[in-house]
């Protein structure tokens, strides 16, 4: 088991590399690694993404592709040419365009196959414990969203069946709603069914304490200079200093409001996870990633990062280097695979010992 | 350790209380078992154990409750979670977290108790409910049994005193259910928790039980909600509707009333001493020919993914024949179901309905000719009033101008007629599943598939499916029923086909299968083995038979 923190990183390091590498060949690389990662890690997880990458691709490529091909009308290699008067679609239909749209589909299918990993990997505990503890019933409500997807999944294949024995079939809109209507009730009733559970076991004693008094006014304080400083910064040049002292002040209060509103909520940690060498190996590969694809680097030949297709279809460039590089987010495949056993042992609450999250709540707050 | 003192619920918006005047007592360390028809209160009961009632539900209370030396009524659920642990129907819909310990410690973690502690906590009850090795796993990877188990351990963390469950085992199998009240008697017996348990199939807990409350329906002398209670023998003798094993006990004057099958073995080899091989050909259900088919299924077979979940299936039911077909979970009887009504494509086989092959139907077609109850028979309800939901079955098959049958009359068969403008939702459970079964029967099949439909069912429910089922019968439907529940399937099955691993391993008559199974004999069959008989009806002729012959 790795730190959510690290998928956090491997997550975030997935978009940069995606978004920065517009090469169809490093994209494809990206998806490739993005595919292995989730396959090894997540293979014995629930599926809390309603969407597979797969499914996302064989959308979001030929929509990306159509919509760039109607309405980007550059390029050497016109398939089509549709009625000028037609607003905004009107104009050479290219194959180039049409390229270029579907790359950014590839783009976009590697950015959701990053997240789809990262949503499926991390226990939701630690997806709460990611929240900043002003923030824990949010993050509370998050996580209970994200449980409630595989159940509505399942709850809509069995509705489907369920209609299609009364003799239904979906051809349009309308015929959604015998569907629709059960599963929003069903999840009505399992919303208050989970609310009722929650309360029963004491959900919501110890955390429903108000915030007082000063710590509202502080948080009123730090959204006004936090506003006036924008406001100051867009409109008055000769104040903008002033403008961006404020504003820093502003979100300076603001963290310090979060923080103390935080310490007033009781809360423990069961166990937390340890630092690990796998989670520092991974942050060694998704630093590899970021400074191939950020930073001039000897050997590192950044111009293939950046591909056109306009203004007509060339070979995309490929560099072994950077091709290595972005293989350094593969690395939770390779020491999640052989880990595994041990970071199941080395959850056990006897091998951690008691951690206590925050000072001077160790009584209950009856 | 608790008492109701008076007590008088009504839900807002409602004029007749759900629970009037209840005035009951039950002592620390007691297993206590809470019976009654859907819908008499017993939920209502339970929940003013630990404030939920009226604090998360509203309307009106008068009377007093106290718990362990606390007054749920002012305290409220937040302090009463202390005190009470407890445990509702559908283990999922209790869980906030994706992993068994984290699961546990949730609440822990909540109530900011120190780490030290918490680690002891979690321990302590994941040895109790036997759920060691499952720690690390993911819930949607866990059985039903296993889920309630979870579920169990998660109301047990604060050390409740009081551990309350609301009819935990009705979503479950047998196997998962026995589990989970073998996890319930070991904590009462070991632990010393008071057990306070609400349920249906009685047969199942009584054996445990050292006190029973039951809630009488409104049209048993004493009012609604009035609760009996006792030792369970003495408001057994008050109960009308009883598992087979009591009721027999009842109807021949046994005293003790015998509880288990053990206890009645007793009385049994009394009455048919002498006579036992005198006895054992009298079948009480002979065989009908029935020389037509209405659905015949060849050699079928279907993998999940590679896994092979139906291995060469074959299995023929006449018109008019009620055919039940049991299993342990995972045995392939719902895909079974599932591959005649084409949800599924099998691998190999053919399916024919009185004699045409059904390949390349779909499965909207095939349902116009076959009435198919899948097991969450809610998910098909969604119209805004029950006749609404028969119209647009008909309107689906385009059956509109000319229904088979009068959707007003098929109503009243199935007991619905007064409620034909209700919203299907707000009805019992009973009510409900009679809606889906009106909502795929409306076509008029030739024959019906039925997946487990008396789970969650009390006995007056399980009664009234057993006389539609009866009257179809005798128009000439044929039904295959997938039950858990063997009681009924002796009681009203022409013949009895057994599928294990996806492979039919005893099909005939329910005499002959039922009655020499170890696992799925009924208790009447358990207490007198080698004689055939299944249910109270047939002890009873055979008996009189017997006494009148000697």
């Amino acid at each position: 088991m790795l730190d959510a923190r690290v998928w956090v990183l491997w997550a975030l390091t997935t978009l940069l590399a995606a978004s920065s590498a517009r090469n169809p060949l490093y994209a494809a690389v990206l998806l490739g690694v993005t595919t292995v990662v989730g396959t090894v890690c997540a293979a014995d997880r629930a599926q809390r993404v309603p969407l597979s990458p797969l499914r996302f691709a064989a959308l979001a490529i030929p929509l990306s592709a159509l919509f760039n091909g109607l309405t980007a009308h550059i390029g050497d290699t016109v398939i089509l040419r549709l009625p000028d008067w037609l607003p905004l679609l009107g104009g050479p239909v290219t194959l180039e365009a049409l390229v270029f749209g579907a790359i950014n589909g590839l783009t976009l299918t590697v950015i959701f196959s990053g997240f789809a990993v990262f949503n499926q990997v991390t226990p939701v505990r630690d997806l709460i414990k990611l929240t900043p503890r002003a923030f824990h019933e949010a993050g509370v409500v998050l996580s209970i969203a994200l449980t409630f997807i595989p159940q509505t999944t399942r709850s809509l294949k069995r509705i489907r069946e369920a209609q299609a024995v009364r003799g239904h079939r979906v051809r349009g809109l309308r015929d959604w709603l015998p569907i629709v209507v059960p599963l929003l009730v069903s999840g009505l009733e399992r919303s208050m069914a989970l609310a009722e559970a929650m309360v029963a076991r004491g959900y919501g004693a110890v955390s429903d304490r108000e915030q007082p008094l000063r710590t509202q006014g502080l948080l009123a304080l730090g959204l006004l200079a936090l506003l006036g400083g924008w406001l100051t910064w867009l409109f008055l040049p000769s104040w903008r200093w002033i403008g961006l002292g404020a504003m820093i002040a502003g979100a300076g209060l603001i963290a310090v409001v979060v923080w103390l509103a935080g310490r007033g909520i009781s809360h423990t940690t069961y166990r937390r996870r340890r630092w690990t060498t796998r989670d520092t190996l991974i942050v060694l590969g998704c630093g590899l990633t970021i400074a191939a694809t950020l930073t001039p680097l000897p050997l590192v030949n950044r111009s293939t990062l950046y591909y056109s297709t306009y203004p007509a279809l060339t070979l995309p460039a490929f560099d072994p280097f950077v091709g290595l590089a972005l293989l350094g987010l593969l690395v939770p495949a390779v020491v999640d695979a052989e880990g595994q056993a041990d970071g199941i042992r080395s959850l056990r609450p006897e091998a951690i010992g008691g951690v206590h999250e925050s000072s001077g709540q160790e009584t209950e707050d009856g | 350790m608790i008492h109701f003192d008076h007590l008088t619920y009504t839900y807002p918006g409602s004029h007749h209380p759900v629970l009037a005047d209840v005035t009951l007592h039950i002592d620390e360390r007691e297993f206590v078992l809470v019976a009654g028809p859907s819908g008499v209160g017993k939920s209502t009961l339970l929940r003013c154990l630990n404030g939920l009632v009226p604090h998360f539900t509203g309307g009106k209370l008068s009377g007093s409750v106290a718990v362990a030396g606390h007054d749920p009524i002012a305290e409220g659920p937040h302090m009463l979670s202390r005190v009470v642990g407890f445990v509702f129907q559908d283990p999922e819909a209790q869980f906030v977290m994706d992993r068994v310990e984290d699961e546990i410690a949730f609440a822990l973690e909540n109530a900011a108790i120190p780490p030290t502690e918490m680690h002891v906590r979690v321990e302590e009850v994941l040895n109790l409910l036997d759920l060691v090795p499952l720690r690390d796993r993911t819930l949607d990877m866990l059985s039903g049994g296993e889920k309630q188990r979870v579920a169990i351990a998660t109301a047990l963390a604060f050390r409740p005193r009081i551990l309350v469950l609301d009819e935990p085992t009705s979503q479950l199998d047998p196997q998962s259910a026995e589990d989970v009240l073998q996890a319930l008697v070991r904590l009462n017996d070991e632990v010393g928790l008071t057990v306070v348990l609400a349920e249906h199939r009685l047969e199942r807990v009584l054996p445990h039980a050292d006190h029973l409350i039951y809630l009488a329906p409104p049209s048993v002398e004493g009012g609604r909600g009035e609760a009996l209670n006792g030792p369970p023998r003495q408001v057994l003798h008050q109960m009308d509707l009883i598992p087979p094993l009591v009721a027999l006990g009842k109807e021949l004057g046994w005293e003790p009333l015998p509880l288990t099958v053990k206890e009645g073995r007793m009385f049994a080899e009394e009455a048919v001493s002498d006579l036992r091989f005198q006895v054992s050909s009298s079948n009480l259900k002979p065989e009908t020919l029935k020389p037509e088919t209405a659905l015949q299924i060849r050699g079928l077979s279907f993998a999940y993914d590679g896994a092979p979940a139906l291995h060469d299936v074959t299995l023929t039911i006449g018109p008019g024949e009620l055919v039940a077909l049991v299993g342990r979970n995972g045995s392939g009887k719902t895909t079974l179901l599932r591959c005649i009504v084409g949800l599924l494509r099998p691998e190999h086989g053919q399916i024919t309905l009185a004699g045409e092959p059904l390949v390349g139907w779909e499965t909207a077609d095939i349902c116009r000719r076959i009435g198919y109850l899948p097991q969450e028979s809610d998910d098909l309800l969604f119209a805004d009033t029950v006749a609404e939901e028969m119209a647009v079955t008909l309107r689906n098959h385009g059956l509109a101008d000319c229904p088979p049958i009068a959707p007003d009359d098929l109503l009243e068969r199935l007991g619905l007629g007064g409620l034909a403008m209700s919203y299907p939702r707000d009805l019992s459970v009973g009510e409900r599943q009679r809606v889906a079964l009106g909502a795929v029967t409306v076509t008029r099949p030739q024959i019906l598939l039925l997946d487990e439909p008396t789970r969650g069912m009390d006995y007056p429910a399980k009664r009234e499916l057993v006389r539609m089922l009866r009257g179809w019968q005798a128009e000439g439907t044929a039904t295959l029923l997938v039950t858990h529940d063997v009681e009924l399937a002796a009681q009203i099955a022409d013949r009895v086909v057994v599928l294990s691993q996806g492979e039919i391993i005893a099909d005939g008559s329910v005499a002959d299968v039922l009655a020499t199974s170890s696992f799925f004999a009924p208790q009447v069959a358990r207490l007198f083995p080698g004689t055939g008989w299944l249910t109270v009806n047939d002890a009873l002729a055979g008996l009189s038979a017997l006494s009148f012959g000697g």
